[in-house]
């Protein structure tokens, strides 16, 4: 009888084992992808998102007002959870974005209306990022992504070295002058936990804005994103914001 | 034999260095750090706690029985989608206590710049939202004394 040598024993088991590892390993990549590309919301309850209806928007400012009474943002024009642009789209090409006070107090006239091809209003706020890069450049961990889908800054813990105000792309951040800290929208993450609507949800006159628990399937927000075609803001850039825009024009930005 | 000394020494600060790392974290890392992530779980406790200002529009049934005037005349109005606090401002603590400190109401000089922030005519605005020209628009008149601002159309 051939004896098996230890090399052929270790050849042997070495294919075998590599065989059914290649076998496997392409149920298991299979299933990473299926887990990657799947929601979130598809496996926690809840899990919060943010919708805005661009055509809606009269550019009253409320929601900004009321944001900084609701989560003590400072009154200067330099400090915003919450504000609302106004773009002006030229004939010739040109495009003028402005917000005076966040839109707070109105806007002034545009210098030549007749030149116009289209003007919009667009709030803006945090993106809710399910790959944010505030969260993943913070040194400390005070910044980070709640269970259920909030991106959150710990105030206690924050050391206001600024690098996530850097590296936020839609700049919704800023440095809290008296508390020297990163600040951020929270999406009223106390108000959501209590079963009410962000203060900019509840104030604004139009519905423009919306909040709401993306694994409900009924849900407003639910609802929004499957029976309109939205889009989000600077989506090359690989953040996967929750935060999406019906209506959005490309000059957005 | 004399050469184990090499490693002991080695193997002797690899303890004293790891240990003092332990220690050192155990000291600084906040207890709830790292029990849902790499942050501080407790900050969202803290978070979800802190205090409303806007008792938001499913409130407004409550601002209604102590306000049925205004309440009953914007439910059936062109403003009955907007909520009391919009125009009011923040009312949470007012709801609760009514004898507080006294709720705004837009003056009578403010409140035609106050309802002009919505409806001025501006290109920027959907098309499909009501808008008068302020110099056009009865602009001597204070809109409130035509349009009740709770029950607007005339
Ligand atoms: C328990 C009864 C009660 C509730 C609930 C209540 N209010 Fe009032 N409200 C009052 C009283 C009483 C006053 C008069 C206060 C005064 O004159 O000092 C008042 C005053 C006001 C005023 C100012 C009126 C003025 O003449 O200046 C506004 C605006 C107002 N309330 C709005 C609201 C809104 C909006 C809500 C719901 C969020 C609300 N109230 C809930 C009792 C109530
Ligand atoms: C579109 C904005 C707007 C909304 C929405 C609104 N109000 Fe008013 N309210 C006003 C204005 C403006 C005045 C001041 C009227 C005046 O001075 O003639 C006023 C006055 C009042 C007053 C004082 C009494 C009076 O008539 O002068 C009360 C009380 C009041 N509102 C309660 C409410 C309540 C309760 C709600 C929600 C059900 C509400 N308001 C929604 C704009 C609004
Ligand atoms: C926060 C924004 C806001 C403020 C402030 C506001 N309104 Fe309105 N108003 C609205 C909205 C939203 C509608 C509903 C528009 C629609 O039906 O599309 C409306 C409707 C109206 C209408 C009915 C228009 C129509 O043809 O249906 C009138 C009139 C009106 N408002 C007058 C006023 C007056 C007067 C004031 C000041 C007391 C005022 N509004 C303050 C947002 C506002
Ligand atoms: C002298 C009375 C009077 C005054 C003052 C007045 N309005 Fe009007 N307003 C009217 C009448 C009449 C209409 C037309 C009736 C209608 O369409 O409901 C109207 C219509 C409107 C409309 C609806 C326009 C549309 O396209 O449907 C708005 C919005 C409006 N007014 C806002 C205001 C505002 C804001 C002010 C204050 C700057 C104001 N009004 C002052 C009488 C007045």
């Amino acid at each position: 009888m051939r004896t098996l040598s230890r090399r052929l024993f270790l050849k042997v088991s070495a294919s075998a084992a590599a065989t059914l590892a290649l076998s496997k390993l392409s149920t298991a990549l299979a299933w990473a992808e299926g887990f990657y590309r799947e929601p979130p919301w598809k496996r926690k309850k809840p899990y919060w998102g943010f919708g805005v209806d661009i055509e809606k928007c009269i550019g009253c400012g409320r929601c900004a007002d009321a944001c900084k009474t609701e989560n003590d943002v400072p009154r200067e024009p330099f400090f915003f959870r919450t504000w609302v642009e106004r773009y002006a789209v030229y004939k010739d090409g040109q495009v003028d974005v402005d917000s005076p006070n966040g839109g707070i107090d109105g806007y002034p006239a545009l210098q030549d209306p007749s030149a116009l091809a289209k003007s919009f209003f667009v709030p803006k706020l945090c993106n809710g990022c399910e790959n944010s890069p505030c969260v993943q450049v913070c040194p400390v961990g005070a910044t980070f992504k709640t269970e259920d889908g909030v991106v959150l800054v710990d105030k206690e813990y924050c050391i206001g070295c600024r690098y996530c105000i850097q590296a936020c792309p839609y700049g919704t951040r800023y440095f809290h002058p008296v508390l020297k800290v990163a600040d951020k929208c929270s999406m009223c993450y106390h108000r959501l936990k209590r079963g009410l609507d962000t203060a900019c949800v509840e104030v604004c006159p139009t519905g423009a804005r919306l909040c709401g628990d993306l694994s409900d399937p009924g849900s407003g927000i639910s609802k929004f994103r499957e029976n309109n075609k939205v889009q989000a803001l600077k989506v090359h850039m690989g953040t996967e914001p929750k935060l999406v825009y019906k209506g959005m024009d490309k000059e957005v930005r | 034999m004399k050469d184990i000394r090499h490693l002991t020494h080695v193997l002797a600060a690899f303890v004293l260095v790891t240990g003092a790392f332990l220690v050192i974290r155990s000291l600084v890392k906040p207890h709830s750090y790292g029990e849902l992530g790499r942050y501080r779980a407790d900050a969202v406790d803290e978070i979800k706690a802190l205090p409303f200002r806007y008792a938001g529009k499913a409130a407004q049934p409550r601002c209604g029985a102590c306000h049925k005037e205004q309440f009953q005349a914007k439910k059936g109005s062109s403003h009955r989608n907007i909520g009391c606090e919009t125009c009011h401002g923040a009312l949470a603590a007012h709801a609760e206590k009514p004898a507080g400190p006294k709720p705004r109401k837009p003056a009578e000089s403010e409140v035609v710049a106050f309802c002009l922030r919505c409806h001025a005519k501006d290109p920027s605005k959907p098309p499909r939202f009501p808008t008068v020209d302020p110099r056009g628009h009865n602009p001597d008149t204070p809109c409130a004394s035509c349009h009740p601002p709770h029950a607007p159309k005339l």
